[in-house]
């Protein structure tokens, strides 16, 4: 047929990836339930962490910190936990179920597009949480923080690497948004529980002290600590996340379904 | 297996029905040929083009409503249809699309605020706002009251006048008598019948007729009037079916025996009939033999 010509000539997708990520930032705006749980969430407890410093000044006993200075990096870390484990995947998950995904495999446009739109979105939500949290421990709760910006750049880039890799993992995974939600919410505890929420790794000592820092968020809270008081993470948190975060990404790939 | 050994041409620029009962393999005979599913064996060919190695070719001519697939809850209808532009090297113009269908007013909704029926023409709207040279259609009008479903009738027949080809899956056979100009009959994964929906219904066995004679007529009697194939007696009613002007026939024919009927019910054969008459006709015949 003569009109297969016109489809022959080569033409050149428009540039549009910023039309896809506009109408999903638009659409996280609309649903702000990821705006407040990755950023509202850690805000809170950096208000109630740091009330608890101002009532209890000095260092915390066994190390050199306070009690705000000690709880920034683990805070940063369940910013990363809540947008990467709980919001990103629940996300993709959800517009796999709803047939989104399908709908737009069936364009020119790859729908691994809109999976990074999601990511970039969840990324800069985990960015605001970070300033977030070092500013207003700086400014307000008196933290002095010494950060070694390459050291805390890594940490930073590893951290979110790792935790979003193991929400890509929970996303790839679990066949339901109602199965997301379990899975995510019994992991995100876990993971709280391992970046020290409850007991910070510093001061527990001990096999659980070895069992947290060779967890994913463990690492993360580790290297951010080290890194917010311009000390080089250790080369163990480094590994461990680097090593987790290939893991996660390689399963993920290999199991992720696109409807 | 959910579709077996079937073998289609469709030709450009017409309507194409593809018919069935529920899991005869419509949606996965159209899910080969939108390249959303690899078939185990077999080809499918467009323009010379394969959905799966050449999908990045294909999709830019193809557009494709998909049966149950929704879409983001706080999506704008407006949102919808620029996004789905913007995938595409040689969109319409979204805006007049939704004038189009009628879904002009309600650009700024939501996606689920819309009726079913907005709902509906928000994802034709996403199939055709790409320019597609084939559109393919799954469940069209499911959902949709009568009104609106004459109105998107006539919307695909514009479709096609524009040159469009449009592969119409459906299970309502006055949709498929109305739109198509040509029917594939799918049946446990199988070609039943592949012809004009004309020539479809005429297999039903032809027209029927029904009266209430004067006095008692014996069947052979009724058997030596033109046309007549086959006779079923209820209470008072017989009921011929066959071929040709049955009514004329019937009361001339009659009327020379002596018998003058009354309350006479004629009715051309039509695609339902067909349909329940060629996938009835598959369950008794276990062979599986295309009735021709």
């Amino acid at each position: 047929m003569t009109s297969a010509s016109a489809e022959s000539r080569e033409t050149k997708p428009r540039g549009h990836f910023s039309e896809l990520l506009m109408v999903e930032g638009k659409l996280a705006l609309r649903e702000p339930v990821g705006l407040f749980t990755g950023i509202g969430v850690p805000t809170i407890l950096l208000v109630v962490f740091g009330l608890i410093g101002v009532a209890n000044p000095g260092n915390v006993p066994g190390t050199s910190y306070s009690v705000i200075e000690l709880y920034v990096p683990t805070l940063m870390v369940i910013g990363f936990i809540l947008l990467g484990i709980y919001i990103l995947p629940i996300a993709m998950v959800k517009y796999r179920e709803i047939g989104w995904l399908r709908r737009v495999s069936v364009t020119p446009e790859p729908p691994s597009r809109l999976l990074a739109a999601q990511l970039i979105i969840n990324l800069v939500l985990a960015m605001a949480a970070v300033l977030i949290i070092m500013l207003g421990s700086e400014l307000i709760f008196g933290a002095s923080l010494d950060v070694g910006i390459p050291y805390f750049v890594l940490s930073v880039v590893l951290s979110i690497s790792v935790i979003f890799s193991l929400g890509l993992l929970v996303a790839a995974l679990v066949p339901s948004q109602s199965v997301a939600s379990g899975a995510s919410g019994g992991l995100i505890f876990l993971l709280f529980f391992l970046a020290g929420l409850w007991v910070p790794p510093a001061t527990v000592g001990g096999p659980l002290a070895t069992i947290m820092y060779y967890s994913p968020s463990g690492a993360a809270a580790q290297a951010l600590l080290n890194s917010s008081f311009n000390t080089a993470p250790p080369t163990t948190a480094i590994v461990t996340m680097a090593a987790y975060t290939v893991v996660f990404v390689f399963v993920a790939i290999r199991y992720f379904r696109w409807e | 297996m959910a579709v077996d050994d079937l073998s289609l041409l469709i030709n450009e620029g017409e309507i194409f029905g593809i018919i069935g009962p529920n899991g005869a393999g419509k949606t996965t005979t159209v899910e080969c040929i939108s390249g959303l599913r690899v078939p185990d064996s077999g080809s499918v060919s467009i323009y010379g083009l394969s959905p799966h190695r050449d999908r990045n070719r294909i999709r830019k001519f193809l557009g494709v409503q998909l049966q149950e697939s929704s879409m983001p809850p706080r999506l704008k209808v407006g949102e919808a249809v620029d996004l789905f532009a913007s995938f595409y090297p040689n969109p319409v113009d979204p805006k007049g699309l939704l004038e189009t269908l009628g879904i002009g007013n309600i650009k700024d909704s939501m996606y689920k605020k819309l009726s079913g029926g907005q709902k509906q023409r928000l994802s034709i709207a996403l199939a055709l706002v790409g320019n597609p040279k084939i559109a393919i259609l799954d469940e069209l009008t499911t959902g949709l009251d009568p009104e609106a479903r004459r109105e998107t009738w006539a919307l695909i027949e514009s479709v096609r006048d524009l040159g469009v080809t449009v592969i119409l899956v459906t299970h309502f056979m006055d949709e498929a008598e109305r739109l198509c100009d040509r029917i594939a009959l799918i049946n446990h994964g199988k070609l039943r019948v592949l012809d004009t929906p004309e020539a479809i219904a005429a297999m039903a066995g032809g027209n029927r007729v029904r009266f209430v004679p004067s006095k008692p007529v014996d069947d052979k009697t009724l058997y030596a009037i033109l046309g007549v194939n086959q006779i079923e007696r209820k209470e008072r009613y017989i009921t011929v079916t066959g071929i040709g002007d049955l009514a004329a026939s019937v009361i001339n024919s009659l009327a020379k025996a002596g018998v003058s009927v009354s309350e006479i019910e004629a009715r051309t054969g039509n695609l339902d009939d067909a349909f329940v008459k060629l996938t009835r006709d598959e369950t008794s015949d276990a062979s599986g033999v295309p009735p021709q």
